[in-house]
């Protein structure tokens, strides 16, 4: 099961469960323009599942988005992986809470969570709150965060060989951000695409 | 001998400094209100400024809640009106100047040297370091005081200081941890009885480390201690920190507040050994330890916390430091262990305001028992901490599948030049690593104490040298039990 949900456009479960589908492929997307919440919990029922959860967060002009991730391992041997990566622009505001809870019992569970945050300028800020709950202890589970800004190594080197400077910083965000959108199809992808050159 | 003998019997092995000291102590009566802070004040013969400061810590802590954040579900509602909030110990007549041979064995059956021991001729035996041992609400014995003096050191007692640098104190006193910055601190702030002060002044280093011991001995009291440590300009100096207690079945309170002030391009280097009190094996009594701490850096400053945090029943912790100069830096190297029923959330706070700040945190939980062991922290990058960075990692152990071990870092970047990293991950000891150790003959509660003093090593090898030997060998005796 592969699943996309566009925040604003589309329901976003925001209870939801884990015990069918041997694998399930969750991407949900903030884009510009978005002003909310987006509320995603979903608890793990059934051993030898996996679930492969991503999001994509592009926060501009004011807007404050905010991420309350939940996932909760409540049987023996499932596994998970988030990845959340956002751009942060001109006052935006993102806030990601992502929780990884392994309750009592829930032996060999393998859990991973990373967020990651780009600031673009000044005005913009970001949290993060990448939160581990474990009550087993076979389990394999880590976490990562990071907020920073682009390279200017990288813009540099492009620059160097001719690539004009705003399109440089364009093709570091897009690479930033290709890890989530590549989980998108193609058609879908490039109608999104277009919305970014807002940024 | 009944099960119940037994039992205690076991957990009174396993907590070697749960003796009481048989000793004439003075106390006050329960309960707290603003009469019990004048007479605290009284008692300590404080000025008036200190009383007022008091009284207005008090009026702001009857409007405060206590906070529940924690993830303390264990924390048992405390009732302030059920604690003595002063006990020291009565000075004989004949000897007012002398520390009472009873008190002085007591601190050194806790290996404490309250006395400056003579050195023989051409040899130096041990490293010295300068003691001040409060006992409940007293300072008992500040040691090395003369040769401390010369360099101009201050380090004594914080009644002493109130009395005899009254300036110094008033000057420093709540700039960093304010009256009603969170419901124990005001508590501390209203019935605090004594801690330490220390100044060192501009461009010294201190010879020696400097170290402060407290020991609950009276049963229903509560400690309030409060510790005040200035480095002035260009000064360095390391200061460790020890805590113990009897066991007894019902919790007891200890409240504290630290507050470290590093001048312009200062290095403070403060490692604490907690080892309060844990409660028995079934999780009844033990310290609730609820403590402040935070140090401010000026330009270029630094300091450094190293904890081992394996007692108390209850530990909420964070010592913090707030990063205000530009250039100054920050790091925090802690390992927690809790066994038992053992609750623990601690951690630290690194608050950028200077430019190019640079802050490290290193921690190591350890779970076993039934314990619940949590890292709770927050990294801020405020809007003018350019080119500030900061790396936070995070490792949790499991051992036992009763366990708990969380993580809770909060994170917020306001400054694209500023970068803020975080790892965390959880493990527990591996088959492969328990069957290594078997086939050479070492038993699994061996390995396990092996093991662990691997896992926390980073943080152990920060620790002055008699401290890391006494963090090693408490982190195996709190182990014992947990594995096999």
């Amino acid at each position: 099961m592969n699943r996309i949900y566009i925040a604003g456009i589309d329901e976003i479960p925001q209870h939801s469960t884990l015990e069918d589908n041997d694998e399930l492929k969750v991407t949900i997307i903030c884009p510009p323009g978005y002003n909310g919440v987006v509320n995603f919990g979903i608890d793990i029922l059934r051993p030898g599942v996996s679930l492969d959860l991503a999001g994509l967060y592009i926060c501009t002009r004011g807007e404050r988005q905010r991420f309350n991730i939940a996932v909760r391992h409540l049987c023996p041997g499932a596994s998970s992986r988030q990845l959340f990566k956002g751009v942060l622009d001109r006052g935006g505001n993102a806030v990601f809470d992502g929780l990884i809870h392994v309750a009592h019992g829930a032996g060999q569970t393998k859990a991973f969570q990373e967020n990651h945050s780009l600031l673009l300028d000044e005005t913009s800020s970001s949290e993060t709150h990448p939160q581990l709950e474990i009550y087993a202890d076979d389990v394999e589970c880590s976490h990562g965060a990071t907020i920073g800004s682009l390279s200017e190594e990288e813009r540099f080197y492009m620059c160097s060989r001719g690539i004009p400077s705003e399109e440089a910083r364009h093709m570091q965000i897009l690479s930033f951000l290709s890890p989530v959108l590549s989980r998108i199809p193609e058609d879908e992808r490039l109608s999104l695409m277009r919305r970014f050159r807002i940024l | 001998m009944d099960e119940q003998e037994l039992l205690k019997d076991i957990a009174g092995r396993e907590y070697s400094e749960g003796f009481v000291t048989r000793i004439d102590q003075e106390f006050i009566p329960k309960g707290l209100t603003e009469k019990t802070v004048r007479l605290i004040s009284e008692k300590k013969g404080e000025p008036q400024w200190l009383l007022d400061f008091r009284l207005d810590a008090f009026r702001k802590w009857q409007k405060m809640e206590a906070p529940m954040w924690g993830h303390l579900d264990r924390l048992p509602e405390i009732d302030f009106q059920d604690i003595i909030y002063y006990a020291a110990p009565v000075q004989d007549a004949d000897r007012p100047t002398e520390i009472d041979p009873e008190l002085e064995k007591t601190f050194e059956k806790l290996g404490i040297p309250v006395r400056e021991r003579e050195v023989l001729a051409g040899v130096k035996s041990k490293r010295e370091v300068a003691v001040d041992a409060v006992f409940d609400s007293v300072s008992v014995s500040t040691t090395f005081r003369k040769a401390l003096s010369e360099k101009g050191i201050i380090f004594c007692s914080f009644g002493e200081a109130v009395q005899r640098h009254p300036d110094l104190v008033r000057k420093y006193l709540a700039t960093v941890v304010p009256s009603g910055d969170n419901f124990y601190a005001a508590l501390n702030s209203a019935v605090f009885s004594d801690g330490s002060f220390c100044y060192i002044p501009k461009g010294v280093k201190c010879p020696m480390d400097l170290s402060s011991y407290f020991r609950i001995n009276a049963a229903g009291t509560g400690q309030f201690e409060r510790t005040l440590i200035v480095a002035d300009e260009g000064s360095s100096l390391s200061y460790m920190e020890g805590c113990t207690a009897p066991m007894r079945d019902a919790n007891q309170l200890h409240a504290a507040v630290v507050e470290i002030i590093v001048e312009k391009g200062a290095d403070v280097r403060y490692s604490t050994v907690q080892n309060w009190y844990p409660g028995d094996a079934q999780g009844r009594g033990g310290i609730l330890n609820l403590v402040t701490k935070r140090g401010l850096c000026k330009e270029g400053a630094h300091l450094s916390w190293t904890q081992v945090e394996t007692g108390s029943a209850i530990t909420w912790k964070y010592p913090s430091t707030i990063l205000q100069g530009d250039d100054s830096s920050s790091e925090f190297y802690s390992v927690a262990l809790t066994n038992n029923y053992q609750q623990a959330d601690t951690g630290t706070k690194m608050i950028h305001i200077g430019r190019n700040t640079r802050s490290r945190i290193v921690s190591k939980g350890i779970s076993a028992g039934h314990s619940d062991n949590s890292y709770r922290g927050m990294v801020r990058m405020m809007p003018g901490a350019a080119g500030a960075r900061n790396y936070s990692q995070c490792d949790s152990l499991l051992l036992g599948s009763n366990c708990g071990a969380h993580t809770f870092p909060y994170i917020k970047n306001q400054n694209p030049t500023a970068q803020v990293e975080h790892e965390a991950t959880t493990s527990r000891i591996s088959e492969d690593q328990l069957y290594y150790c078997a086939q050479r003959g070492i038993s699994a509660e061996e390995a396990a104490g092996l093991i662990v003093g691997g896992y926390a090593r980073e943080v152990l090898s920060r620790l002055p040298m008699e401290f890391a030997v006494e963090a090693r060998k408490l982190l195996s005796v709190n182990l014992e039990g947990a594995i096999g």
